[in-house]
């Protein structure tokens, strides 16, 4: 087992090395001067030949990327053409944000979708089934913004039950103050018994994160149900029935484990994508996370950005698959030794 | 499987539950915001500006050139502010200032007991400092401060600068970037880099309370501010950036915001009928140019220009594009500033007038024009349409390209002027109030290609503007006529299409008293002439 995580985890790294050298080439080759975006708009020239010099860019390319991949070991992202911070501090200010939204929203999801997911199989062509098709279908095929607009007018506007938009109202932090801690309000908010924080926080937190549910949720139930109908039908299935076990732990002892093996794939992909792939939603909820800030590099060609959003996400799209497969390892003794099915 | 269901039920149960605690917390945002409806934002001590992007991008005072203005115009403070529905000065951190007869020497007499957020008592040494540092970083708008030779502190309230040539230090030390004076000491004890680690030393009626980086830039009010408070200015201005415009006009309706820069038409109409909103219509100093590239066929031939200029349609840009949110420029200096025209020529759509010239110029049906734009700029979308539309009337094809404006201005700036656009799209708004700052970086003959987009070269044009920058000081009637001269000949060359001069249309909360919009400081709310009626 070790054997196979240390490969996987070398796999992983060179993974990640070639991705820094095809988006650097894709970033540094697409048209766009970053020296006139640095230093702003209605620059000199003399002013923007200036920056030129200053940010290294009148050096080869190769040049350009081998310094910047040692400053990327001493863990130096460099510094933001377009919000002049350095890119490490703005991914510390922005991930935080992702991950509070991206974990809620996803643990959502996994808490309904299965239960939803098992129950729709074990009760194929009954009126549950159908209604969490209905639904399901419904949540994958919504378009997000839309669902995120439809919540703000309905959970706002109409009932002034949830805060519209942001992560926190801007005043809470400051009449309690929070020290940061993970740089989410909700754990800080819990971790520091400061209550106005955590309820603030969650408050704002329940519209976002169900939005983002909504797509994973559908997709999991779909997966599950279809994945777990093949499973009941199978002979072992049938013996374990026969044998008298409780239909609860013919379902989720025998039957699940067997089934969730492609549903747990999505979920860690899904759960990288929504990283950065929740810029919609962020959008629309004015949440300050690393999808914003990556779609807004990207609009404005701002290298050193783009390139840390994408060794960051890369690191957690090889982090998760990496879990998953130890996961799926650990459920089935096949993986690890490699013997076919 | 009678169980599976309970614990599905008993998970919604547990979810349900969550919602009811979340909306529970919400009580003071949501609820809240019920309440304080009438009110205004947050609670009558707090202001809320919702802007569309990041209200800092750069923290230093002498480079200081985008969105950071907003914030800098509340915390830092220059000599003079220029007001110009009246044409006149508004004394800051001056209090009288007079010019030599030649232009060359200005004394400026400094306010006394104006203190620094740091707690020193500023001087004239501090000014002189501030403006020799920015001279010295050379970065954003500091080439404004070019003329400046030298600066004399002949006693601690008075700043004498000497000119290398005539320029009108009046409007230069009134300019929104490049211009603040702010406390150099803490520079001494700090480094350098001291503000760009997100601090302030300014003298202004707001300093820093907290900063989030896409989040909220939050100004509480300095006590010891040289203009004194009274009880129902704002004690705290939240900034903050909010890029959908659903989100901003439910911000504004709800009574979460007081103020928002901008939104499109559909949703100001939808405000229109809102009893707690008010929409606040002023002319802005940004207009909307079309470049044509003189250095290509058939474009290098005046008289096709001026075809262009002519099958362009003004009327319905103003109003199907803008709906009134614009007026049809005259020449490239907007209305409201000094050294616009109000009797220059104004091409008008006539496209029997288009083809005749067409026609002398020897340009057949057929002929193929690149129009580029800026990707995600719907009214120059639509602009670029509806020309389009009239053009193909005369068998012209406009080919539209959105871009990014960075790909966009590297194609315009490309070697070979064969390969740039034939049209390309853009706004212009000045560093400071002054007419130059659009004749000059969209007109004058450049050596390197930066803003003169439509690669326009006129010794004559060059001269007469370059001579009235130079009287302009002292001479300003004198300055306008030659302005006046040289945007008559530039109509007549016809190197871009005027299109429009935008409004800017904000709307406020009713509660949110004192608010003026001033076209010098672009989208800038000075928080401490506001007030909860």
């Amino acid at each position: 087992m070790a054997a196979y995580i240390a490969r996987r985890l070398l796999l992983g790294l060179v993974v990640i090395w070639g991705l820094t050298v095809v988006t650097f080439a894709i970033a540094r080759v697409a048209p766009g001067d970053p020296a006139a975006r640095w230093v702003g708009p209605h620059a000199t020239a003399e002013q923007i030949a200036q920056a030129r010099v200053e940010l290294g860019l009148d050096k080869p390319l190769y040049v350009q990327y081998a310094r910047y991949l040692g400053q990327l070991l001493h863990g130096d992202l460099g510094v933001s053409i377009r919000t002049h911070q350095p890119v490490a501090a703005d991914i510390r200010t922005f991930l935080p944000a992702s991950l509070e939204l991206t974990v809620a929203g996803m643990a959502l999801a996994v808490i309904l979708g299965i239960p939803l997911g098992v129950a729709a199989a074990a009760r194929s062509g009954r009126w549950l089934d159908h209604l969490t098709r209905l639904t399901s279908i419904g949540g994958v095929s919504m378009p997000t913004f839309w669902l995120a607009m439809i919540l703000q007018l309905v959970f706002f506007k109409q009932l002034h039950l949830l805060p519209l938009s942001g992560r926190i109202d801007t005043m809470t932090p400051l009449l309690h103050p929070v020290q940061p801690i993970t740089g989410s309000f909700l754990l800080d908010g819990l971790l520091e018994g400061n209550w106005p924080v955590f309820k603030d926080a969650l408050a704002h937190l329940i519209l976002p994160a169900v939005t983002l549910a909504a797509y994973p949720l559908g997709l999991i139930v779909r997966m599950l149900r279809s994945s777990m109908i093949e499973t009941l039908g199978e002979d072992y299935v049938r013996a374990a029935r026969a044998a008298g076990f409780k239909e609860r732990v013919v379902v989720y002892r025998y039957a699940l484990k067997n089934a969730i093996a492609p549903t747990l794939t999505v979920m860690a992909l899904t759960f990288a994508y929504s990283l950065t792939g929740t810029f919609l939603i962020e959008s629309v909820f004015d949440w300050p996370g690393l999808g914003n800030y990556a779609a807004e590099a990207v609009i404005t060609n701002d290298y050193p950005a783009i390139m840390g959003v994408t060794i960051v996400v890369a690191v957690m799209y090889v982090a998760l698959n990496l879990l998953v497969d130890v996961v799926q390892a650990l459920l089935d003794p096949r993986i690890r030794t490699g013997v076919a099915s | 499987m009678r169980r599976a269901w309970r614990i599905a039920a008993a998970l919604l149960a547990g979810a349900v539950l969550l919602a009811g605690c979340g909306s529970g917390g919400s009580g003071s945002a949501g609820g809240g915001s019920e309440a304080q409806g009438g009110q205004g934002a947050q609670g009558s001590n707090v202001a809320v500006y919702a802007v569309t992007t990041e209200p800092m991008i750069f923290w230093d005072p002498s480079d200081g050139f985008s969105n950071e203005i907003i914030a800098m115009n509340n915390m830092y403070e220059t000599l003079l502010r220029y007001d110009p529905s009246t044409n006149s000065f508004i004394k800051v951190l001056a209090t009288d200032y007079k010019s030599s007869p030649d232009a060359l020497t200005w004394t400026f007499t400094l306010r006394k007991g104006v203190k620094f957020h740091t707690g020193k008592t500023m001087t004239s040494a501090d000014v002189k400092a501030s403006f020799e540092r920015t001279i010295q970083h050379g970065k954003g708008a500091a080439y404004i401060l070019d003329p400046i030779q030298s600066i004399d502190t002949p006693d601690d309230s008075t700043v004498v600068f000497h000119l290398k040539y005539p320029a009108p230090m009046d409007l230069i030390v009134s300019s929104p970037y490049a211009a603040y004076v702010f406390d150099t000491d803490v520079l001494k004890k700090n480094g350098d880099d001291w503000f760009n680690q997100h601090h302030e030393a300014g003298t202004g009626p707001y300093m820093l309370k907290s900063w989030k980086e896409n989040d909220a830039l939050v100004l509480e009010k300095f006590p010891d501010y040289w203009g004194g408070w009274k009880t129902n200015q704002f004690d705290t201005v939240i900034i903050k950036p909010v890029e959908e415009t659903s989100t901003k006009m439910q911000m504004l309706q709800a009574g979460q915001a007081d103020v928002v820069d901008q939104l499109p038409y559909e949703q100001l109409q939808a405000l229109q009928n809102d009893p707690n909103v008010e929409i606040v219509k002023t002319n802005s100093w940004q207009n909307l140019l079309a470049f044509f590239n003189t250095k290509k066929k058939p474009l290098d031939d005046v008289r096709v220009r001026q075809a262009l200029s002519y099958a362009f349609p003004y009327q319905s840009v103003i109003d199907d594009v803008m709906h009134g949110m614009a007026t049809q420029a005259r020449g490239p200096v907007p209305a409201g500033l000094w050294g616009h025209d109000d009797n220059l020529f104004q091409y008008q759509e006539d496209l029997e007038k288009a083809k005749q010239l067409l026609d002398q110029a020897g340009v057949k049906p057929g002929l193929k024009l690149t129009l580029t734009y800026t990707s995600g700029d719907e009214n120059e979308r639509r602009v670029a349409e509806l020309w389009k539309a009239e053009l193909a009337k005369l068998g012209i094809t406009l080919d539209i390209q959105a871009m990014p404006w960075d790909p966009q201005w590297q194609l315009a700036k490309a070697t070979d002027p064969q390969k740039r656009q034939d049209i390309l799209m853009m706004y212009w708004w000045p560093d400071y109030a002054n007419p130059y700052s659009f004749l000059f970086n969209m007109f004058h003959s450049e050596q390197t290609v930066n803003f003169n987009l439509a690669y326009y070269s006129n010794p004559d044009f060059d001269k007469l503007i370059d001579d009235a920058n130079r009287i302009s000081a002292t001479d300003r009637s004198q300055a306008e006529a030659k302005y006046a001269q040289a945007q008559e000949i530039l109509v007549r060359d016809a190197p871009a299409v005027f299109i429009y001069d935008q409004s800017y249309v904000r709307p406020i909360r009713k509660s949110f008293g004192g608010y003026v919009d001033n076209p010098a400081y672009p989208n800038v709310v000075f928080f401490y002439n506001t007030y909860r009626k």
